[in-house]
């Protein structure tokens, strides 16, 4: 693997690579500035165009469908910084996503049921024992899978804080456990892409065992239905989660900016480029990646947290390995190694997948043969990843690179 | 106007020329039964067909035959039945059940009887009196067959009249097996019954077990000494597996040897009970939010006597200290002892037999996991070349297979033409992808990895656009249907067989084409040192793309194979893709023999987490990836690891 | 409201949401089917049968005196595109009525919506009853309209004294086996005799569970196996089977996932006489049956089949139109009114009724599979009110569902309480 002849070129990409450290950091990211001001600004536009606060001209499913494409942005974000910049392909993080996502849905689902058990049982003739809600919530839930009873890794669903501790928890611990014996082991490249493929399918199985307790294929649903906001309208609701994913977002960019930049950011993009060389200058290799693999890990489960209450439902099917391998995609497409390239892949093909799978792409008649997008989308997204790994390693943020060198000649 | 022809001629045709016969014999006797024959059920219908065959009458064996073969149907107007056959869709040919032809009819008016399965059954047992002395062998097989399904008292002298005169061997054997069967089960005499338990013993046969489990059934009692009885099986303690506390006290319940447990929610409903002005004895309702709180209100309508005590732990176990439990056999304790010597000589012989047969289904699952990996063994362990899209080679096999099919419907030709055909696609489709993808991208493997992937996507979705996401039929030749059968408990199918015999020819071929041709040692070289191959004469490009198209034309191969044993699909792939790239790299990259062992291992092991947990196979899929990515942290090089050198290429 | 226009929009946006009156021309039908993705083959029948069905009452006139009009959109087998779509659908198309959804846990994932916006989705499939909801009529079989009467088949005319219940891990197999263990107990089955067993969608290696069921005769009782296997796993389920030699003289086998277009994959010489249960098989002897293949077969080709969620979506559809008629308006309320005590004529001779409780009564069949890929049909029951709660659980045996009279579908006949106005999801 020769990759140092082509050092110089890899960090004029980078942000603020060789700038003086004084200055603060802001203003050595003028790109970061630039990122947040434009996420601002649409969120703003959203707001008020949708119908909750503003004068309705996008709609409510439209709404939720640019929230979620902001927390597959930032899920993009962790990928590319543990992909792009620490070269380690990970085809495990759509799991971490997906455990984000039960944790919050767990006290979702155990919230929103309980005040309807509590309700019902207010009628009864004796106030019910902290038992009997119990039993009630439990039977409420998984009546559905044919069990009555808590599993115990819904100990802590009736809580909020520790379900949202647990939405960082559990990815961060299970990232760290993962990496540091897969690390240890010094499995590394494709071996690790594999191992971590393999990890995902296996969660992806156990999940979808009913014995699992998180309701087997059904997974949770009901999750847009926040507890105690029963009159709040969907219409609501989709622009609070909107702007909590978009402020996830913002702050994501700027940690992640913050991250690879300075001496840690160095470290990692060296250990992409040649790892055995960083292990000799005296760095230990394994806790830096180590570090990122779990930092990005929490990102991921942070990004399902807010992910899955707009989408409604959660399911084993949401962490089959093929998630994580269009997260690749997205990052691909969209330019590794830079963030903003990250954001614009996640939004620009999710967005185009929504388009082009929800029918609303007219139909090609070429006389002999109708293309419908529904059918060829995806042949066309498998191909257009094989040219752009061929021809564009860069991605579209490449384009970018285009236009700095056409205003600098 | 065709329409209209056809109508008047069912109305020509509807005048039958020749009347049916309801004064027949045969029809008085069906007449007496009509209602249960209409609507036959397996729990009314004896008593008719039991007149048919004590009716005397020749053609009893006939009517219940096509009666059994859905022959029959039933004039709906008279109530006649007569025998048709089908001539389309809405015409018949009709015969008196005394025989005569009488023409072809619309079918309006007429009503086919569809005996279930379980009145054929009946029927059967019913058709055997006759079967039995039947000419062809064939018959008497099926008489035979009739028997072992649902066996009957009155088989048994049946089979005992014709032993004798049994001509053929085979046949006899079975016959005196099945009489052997039915006298433990019907047998007039206990020293019959015994006599015969004695001849099975080790015989592994399910029928056996079959026969003589019911012999050996138990129930438990409670009395307050243990009885000298020959029925008795042991004594029981109570809070033991076999016989739980709950249960034995649920016994001395049921004999009235003790009170009834008051239900877990009786402190509820008695609460509920004495609600007074808003307070259970004296505690305010709204209070009893715990169950603390309710137990004390209870124990204060108990002191109040208001309330009767629940049962407490010691007294349910003084209780059940006071009497003894035992298990009885249910049937004749000579025979059951008999039987039960029998079967326990059995059992460890069942045990072993099944291990064996799980081991089987590991070596067969195991050459599964092979020839799906095999040819990932070439372009992953041999070139290095991570291949996302092997899965999908494999499906485009199985196609290949199922489009050979469509043309060719002879099954053995088809097979035959379609396994190099699927070689020669798949090479085709891997030398092409070499070509335009990962050609340029070597040294480059985690692009590779990405690429492939994208081919993967492309190519899965062709499939389902083309043949649908339905599974399409790849079926066996009819020689490979069935399976070797060892005995009751070892077998195993045809088909898997041949799998295992395709992966070990494969097997060789690798190692004749690795070690012993031009070719193999031009890849050796290759994939040690390229430059130096490339200055020896040997073009790496060339052997590149010829490895890469062996090793995908044998994924279209197995994609037959596979197809062949379970289906078509579009996305037969993706679920052989993990596993492959599983079973290569535990194997240890590199080494078809640690391939080899890789799949033994991986195969194996997902039987055994099988066995241990009958009732869920996906607990077993995900165990087995998680010992695999434990296993990899303790040998990251796989089973086989290369040494030195070649392990840094 | 501070801001005039603001209000104002808000105003109109409201007057726009407003129910879509009669004469609001063209009526749109919603169609939530996957038309990609696992569940594509199965649910683009459906699409395919809705399209049909509204071009035929289109030709007859449409409803009140306006044209029909299908909107179909494309779920992509995804779950929460479900909710998405359905969103989409009442929100953006503004459909009168939806038709669609097969899996449970899709219909679990568009429940919401279609609760919140206060839709009406029929849903065809045979599914596992326990949820009632206000805004979902159940053409489909419950549990006891599919899986109880098929066991009591067993039970009754075949005898079988030894259950195996094998399927696919997920909720429709889980509940339902559930409820038959639970019944088969209290018809005096012991739960020793009764196996269970769940494999992962698309298993293929059958050849252990195969020897498994084979080994449970060793103690001379019959044995009969109940599958719920779902989709392409029964092609190598029934390719052991036959391997095996087991006839269903031997071992019958019923399914209640396996209808004409899972037996197209399939070679079902080897097959014969296993058993499958539903309301609805192609081969039904009716004129209204044998103008509907024909005209399904005109349409699509020869060699399409039908099969019995087809006969929901029909009656389902049917039943809508009369509905609609009735209340002289699509509003979703007027029509879930009218809805109530509907009839319509099976396919398979007999009427289907709407009950209170959103489910039909229908009759129940069974056939067994003949090598041409078709059912020949050896029971028929009468018409069977479907359930929504089962009476063979102890949750909830004691709930009930009606809509018409109490206005709960999970009403507490022991406490007298409407538990839940909306659905459990």
């Amino acid at each position: 693997m020769t990759h140092t002849s082509s050092f110089d070129q890899k960090y004029r990409g980078v942000p603020g690579a060789l700038a003086p450290r004084s200055r603060p950091f802001i203003q050595r990211h003028p790109s970061v500035m630039i990122f947040i001001a434009c996420l601002a600004l649409f969120t703003l536009v959203v707001t008020v165009l949708s119908e909750g606060f503003g004068v309705g001209l996008i709609s409510t499913s439209f709404v939720k469908t640019l929230g979620k494409t902001l927390c597959l942005c930032l899920v993009a974000l962790a990928m590319d910084v543990v992909w792009g910049y620490c070269g380690i392909l990970s085809l495990g993080h759509m799991a971490f996503f997906g455990i984000g996502g039960y944790a919050i849905g767990m006290w979702l689902m155990y919230a929103r049921t309980e005040l309807i058990v509590v309700q019902s049982l207010a009628a009864a003739p004796l106030p019910p024992t902290p038992e009997e809600i119990s039993q009630g919530i439990a039977t409420q839930i998984f009546g559905v899978v044919g069990a009555s009873e808590f599993p115990p890794i819904w100990a802590f669903a009736h809580s909020l804080p520790l379900q949202l501790a647990a939405v960082v928890l559990v990815p961060g611990l299970l990232a760290l456990v993962f990496g540091w014996l897969a690390f240890r082991a010094r499995v590394t490249g494709v071996y690790l892409s594999i191992l971590t493929q393999a990890m995902t399918l296996a969660l992806a199985l156990y999940l979808f065992q009913n014995d699992s307790g998180l309701r087997g294929n059904n997974g949770l649903s009901g999750l847009q239905n926040l507890p105690g906001q029963a009159d709040t309208p969907q219409s609501t609701i989709s622009i609070w989660f909107f702007w909590a994913a978009a402020l996830a977002l913002g702050l994501g960019y700027i940690f992640c900016a913050w991250m690879v930049s300075g001496k840690f950011g160095s470290v990692i993009r060296a250990i992409r480029d040649d790892e055995a060389r960083v292990r000799f200058l005296g760095y230990s290799v394994e806790a830096y990646k180590l570090t990122v693999f779990t930092v990005t890990a929490v990102i991921a489960g942070i990004a399902g947290a807010l992910y899955y209450p707009q989408a409604g439902i959660i399911n084993p099917a949401e962490i089959a390995p093929i998630a994580s391998i269009y997260l690749a995609v997205w990052v691909a497409i969209g330019g590794r190694g830079r963030l903003y390239g990250a954001v614009i892949g996640a939004a620009f093909v999710s967005l185009l997948s929504t388009w082009f799978t929800g029918g609303q792409a007219p139909d090609i008649n070429l006389g002999v043969y109708t293309i419908q997008w529904v059918n060829w989308w995806t042949v066309l997204l498998g191909l257009s990843f094989v040219v752009v790994t061929l021809l564009a390693p860069k991605g579209i943020g490449g384009l970018f690179d285009l236009i700095g060198k056409g205003r600098k000649s | 106007m065709s329409r209209l022809l056809i109508i008047l001629w069912c109305l020509m045709c509807a005048v039958p020329a020749v009347a049916q016969d309801a004064d027949a014999p045969i029809q008085q006797v069906m007449q007496a039964h009509a209602a249960e024959i209409a609507k036959a059920s397996r729990r009314t219908i004896q008593p008719a067909i039991d007149a048919l065959t004590d009716s005397g009458l020749p053609a009893a064996e006939i009517v219940l035959e096509r009666w059994q073969a859905k022959e029959m149907w039933q004039d709906e107007a008279t109530g006649l039945f007569v025998f048709a056959e089908e001539i389309d869709r809405d015409t018949i040919r009709i015969f008196d059940v005394s025989g005569p032809d009488i023409g072809e009819v619309s079918d309006e008016g007429y009503k086919q009887l569809k005996p279930n399965s379980g009145v054929r059954g009946l029927i059967a047992a019913a058709l055997v009196k006759f079967q039995l002395t039947n000419d062809s062998p064939a018959i008497r097989r099926v008489a035979l067959d009739a028997i072992a399904r649902d066996p009957n008292e009155s088989h048994l002298p049946a089979l005992r009249d014709v032993i004798p005169a049994e001509r053929s061997a085979n046949l006899a054997a079975q016959m005196t097996r099945l009489e052997r069967l039915l006298t433990i089960s019907f047998g007039a005499s206990e020293e019959e019954q015994i006599e015969a338990i004695a001849h099975f013993e080790g015989d592994l046969g399910v029928d056996v077990r079959g026969a003589l489990n019911p012999l050996v059934k138990t129930t438990i009692k409670a009395a307050e000494t243990v009885p000298e009885d020959p029925a008795l099986v042991r004594a029981l303690r109570p809070g033991t597996d076999a016989l739980s506390k709950s249960d034995a006290y649920a016994l001395l319940v049921a004999d009235d040897l003790a009170p009834p447990l008051i239900p877990a929610d009786a402190v509820r409903q008695t609460l509920i009970a004495n609600i007074e002005d808003g307070k259970v004895a004296g505690v305010q309702v709204a209070s009893l939010s715990t169950v603390q709180a309710r137990n004390a209100a209870f124990a204060t309508l108990v002191a109040e006597g208001r309330a009767n005590p629940a049962a407490t732990e010691q007294e349910i176990d003084d209780r059940l200290d006071a009497y003894q439990f035992f298990e009885l056999y249910t049937g004749a304790p000579a025979v059951a002892i008999a039987a039960q010597s029998v079967l326990s000589g059995i059992e460890t012989k069942v045990a072993l037999n099944q291990t064996a047969d799980l081991a089987l289904d590991a070596i067969s699952l195991a050459s599964i996991y092979f020839l799906a990996a095999i040819g990932l063994a070439i372009t992953f362990g041999v070139m290095g070349v991570i291949n996302m899209a092997h899965g999908e080679f494999i499906m485009m096999g199985a196609y290949t297979g199922y489009v050979v099919q469509l043309f060719i419907p002879d099954h053995t030709l088809s097979i035959l033409l379609a396994i190099p055909l699927a070689f020669m696609v798949t090479f085709a489709a891997g030398v092409a992808m070499e070509r335009l993808v990962i050609r340029w991208l070597y040294h480059r493997p985690l692009e590779t990895l990405l690429a492939t992937f994208g081919v993967s996507i492309a190519l899965q979705q062709l499939a389902k656009n083309i043949f649908g996401t339905q599974a399409r039929p790849l079926t066996a030749p009819g020689w490979l249907d069935g399976s070797l059968v060892i005995n009751d408990i070892v077998a195993i199918s045809y088909i898997r067989i041949a799998i295992l015999i395709l992966a070990l020819i494969f097997l060789a071929v690798f190692l004749i084409v690795m070690n012993r041709t031009r070719l193999g040692l031009e890849v050796r070289a290759v994939t040690q040192n390229p430059r130096m191959a490339a200055s020896m004469g040997i073009n790496p490009d060339r052997i590149n793309m010829l490895t890469f198209g062996f090793g995908s034309g044998i994924a279209g191969i197995a994609g037959v194979a596979i197809g062949l044993y379970a289906k078509v699909t579009s996305e037969m792939g993706a679920d052989y893709i993990v596993q492959s790239f599983m079973t290569v790299v535990v194997g240890g990259v590199g080494n078809i023999w640690g391939t080899l062992l890789g799949a033994a291992m991986v195969g194996t092991l997902q039987k055994v987490i099988e066995w241990l947990n009958p009732s869920n196979t996906l607990a077993a899929q995900t165990y087995m990836i998680l010992f695999i990515i434990l296993f990899i942290q303790f040998r990251p090089r796989g089973i086989i690891a290369l040494k030195g050198r070649a392990a840094e290429a | 409201m501070k801001n005039p226009i603001l209000g104002t929009t808000a105003a109109l946006l409201m007057a726009s949401a407003l129910p879509a009156l009669a004469q609001d021309c063209p009526i749109k039908v919603g169609v939530l089917h996957s038309l990609s993705g696992t569940m594509a083959i199965s649910e683009t029948t459906l699409k395919d049968t809705m399209e049909m069905l509204v071009e035929q009452q289109n030709e007859a006139g449409g409803v009140l005196g306006c044209q029909l009009k299908a909107v179909v959109v494309d779920p992509a087998s995804d779950w929460p595109l479900f909710a998405e779509k359905a969103r989409e659908l009442l929100t953006v198309h503004e459909v009168d009525v939806i038709f669609g959804n097969w899996t449970s846990v899709s219909r679990k994932s568009v429940l919401p919506v279609i609760e919140e916006l206060n839709g009406l989705l029929f849903y065809p499939v045979q599914y596992e009853g326990e949820e009632s909801s206000k805004n979902v009529f159940y053409t489909g079989a419950a549990p006891n309209q599919q899986a109880i009467p098929a066991t009591d088949y067993f039970l009754e005319e075949l005898g079988v004294e030894k259950f195996a219940l094998l399927g696919t891990d997920y909720v429709y197999p889980r509940t339902t086996n559930n409820i038959l263990e639970s019944y088969l107990k209290s018809k005096g089955i012991a739960a020793e005799d009764i196996f269970v067993n769940y494999t992962p969608f698309g298993h293929s290696d059958w050849s252990k569970i195969v020897a498994d069921v084979v080994a449970l005769g060793a103690d001379g009782k019959k044995v009969g196996v109940i599958s719920t296997i779902n989709g392409d796993a029964n092609v190598g389920f029934y390719k052991e089977l036959a391997a095996a030699g087991i006839s269903a003289d031997d071992i019958p086998v019923v399914a209640f996932s396996v209808g004409e277009e899972e037996l197209a994959g399939l070679d079902t010489s080897n097959l014969v006489g296993h058993l499958a249960a539903w309301n609805y098989f192609q081969s039904a002897e009716s004129d209204a049956n044998e103008a509907w293949v024909e005209a399904w077969k005109a349409r699509m080709g020869e060699d399409r089949v039908t099969n019995d969620p087809m006969e929901a979506h029909y009656i389902g559809f049917n039943m809508w139109v009369n509905a609609a008629t009735a209340a002289g308006t699509t509003d979703v309320d007027a029509v879930r009114d009218a809805m109530y005590g509907q009839e319509f004529p099976n396919l398979t001779g007999g009427t289907a009724v709407m009950l209170p409780n959103h489910h039909l009564s229908k009759p129940v069949l069974i056939g067994e599979i003949q090598d041409d890929g078709q059912f020949d049909i050896i029971s028929q029951t009468s018409e069977v009110p479907g359930d929504a709660w089962t009476d063979y659980l102890p949750e909830s045996a004691v709930l009930k569902s009606d809509w018409q009279e109490l206005g709960c579908g999970m009403y507490n006949t022991s406490t007298s309480t409407c538990v839940q106005i909306k659905s459990n999801y």
